[in-house]
């Protein structure tokens, strides 16, 4: 009987193969079909992501068509507060075909996984990526414990 | 059998990497006077060297690919790596020589101006 068990893994292997294919079908499937709702998530707010280094906490946020000048941040221990204004740049003296891109103003506000030195946190802007390098305090780093 | 099984699993591990980056429709705004049509497209972190745009036949695709650089564990992430896709038909008038295209803090200006036999034309009385 012990003889049929690599006829039945193959087997196996092949339904996995099929489901892999079935899981690939449905990926481009979405790829023709998805759709940008704009900068702002459904609460009104640009998209983040935020990372952790270890040493520093890292927020990227999305921010088209924003300069530096519309953009307010503030921070206060483990609170962080993004703010901005994004003005309509929406031509003089032209028919409008499609307006889809909204202005707007927002504030999002967070509340950070640990405390941050706010005198060394430093903030870049690029491609309508807002870039926010986030160290954190002494006590909130992490720490070698060597072995006594 | 494990040859077999090598060749079925060897399949399964191919990687298709560019069918696993979802693609969205960047949002756009679309503007028209006499002179041209004007194109403003939201694509936020796409560098300049990404972006394709294309004028063919009538058919006008912008095309370009967000690649984020990820500096440490994911805490929270909203927004991640993705192709901005758009098609859109051109009427026949664009001077396809003249389109111009710019990218500014994540926004694409496509200026398409058209051509001179498609402008109005005051016809003066004789």
């Amino acid at each position: 009987m012990w003889t049929r068990v690599g006829d039945v893994d193959r087997m196996f292997n092949t339904m996995d193969l099929l489901r892999t294919r079935m899981n690939r079908l449905f990926t481009d499937y979405d790829n023709f079909y998805g759709d940008d709702f704009g900068w702002r998530a459904a609460d009104g707010t640009p998209r983040t992501n935020l990372y952790d280094k270890g040493n520093q906490l890292e927020i990227q946020a999305e921010v088209p068509g924003m300069t530096k000048d519309d953009l307010n941040i503030k921070i206060q221990g483990n609170y962080l507060e993004i703010s901005g204004t994004r003005k309509s740049d929406a031509p003089e003296g032209y028919k409008v075909h499609r307006a889809e891109r909204e202005a707007a103003t927002f504030t999002r506000s967070f509340t950070l996984p640990s405390e941050i030195d706010a005198e060394k946190v430093n903030a870049s802007l690029s491609d309508g990526i807002l870039s926010l390098t986030l160290p954190k305090i002494e006590a909130a780093k992490p720490k070698q414990v060597s072995i006594s | 059998m494990s040859e077999k099984t090598d060749i079925i699993k060897r399949e399964t591990t191919v990687p298709e990497y560019s069918s696993q980056i979802p693609a969205i429709r960047p949002v756009v705004d679309i503007y028209e006077n006499e002179d041209e049509l004007l194109l403003f497209a939201d694509m936020p972190g796409v560098a300049k060297e990404n972006i394709s745009v294309t004028v063919d036949n009538g058919k006008l695709v912008i095309s370009g690919v967000r690649n984020l650089h990820r500096p440490g564990t994911v805490t929270q992430e909203e927004f991640s790596d993705v192709k901005f896709h758009r098609t859109f038909s051109v009427p026949q008038t664009i001077d396809v020589a003249k389109v111009n295209a710019e990218m500014k803090n994540g926004v694409l200006r496509l200026h398409l101006p058209k051509s001179e036999a498609a402008k109005p034309r005051q016809i003066k009385i004789a």
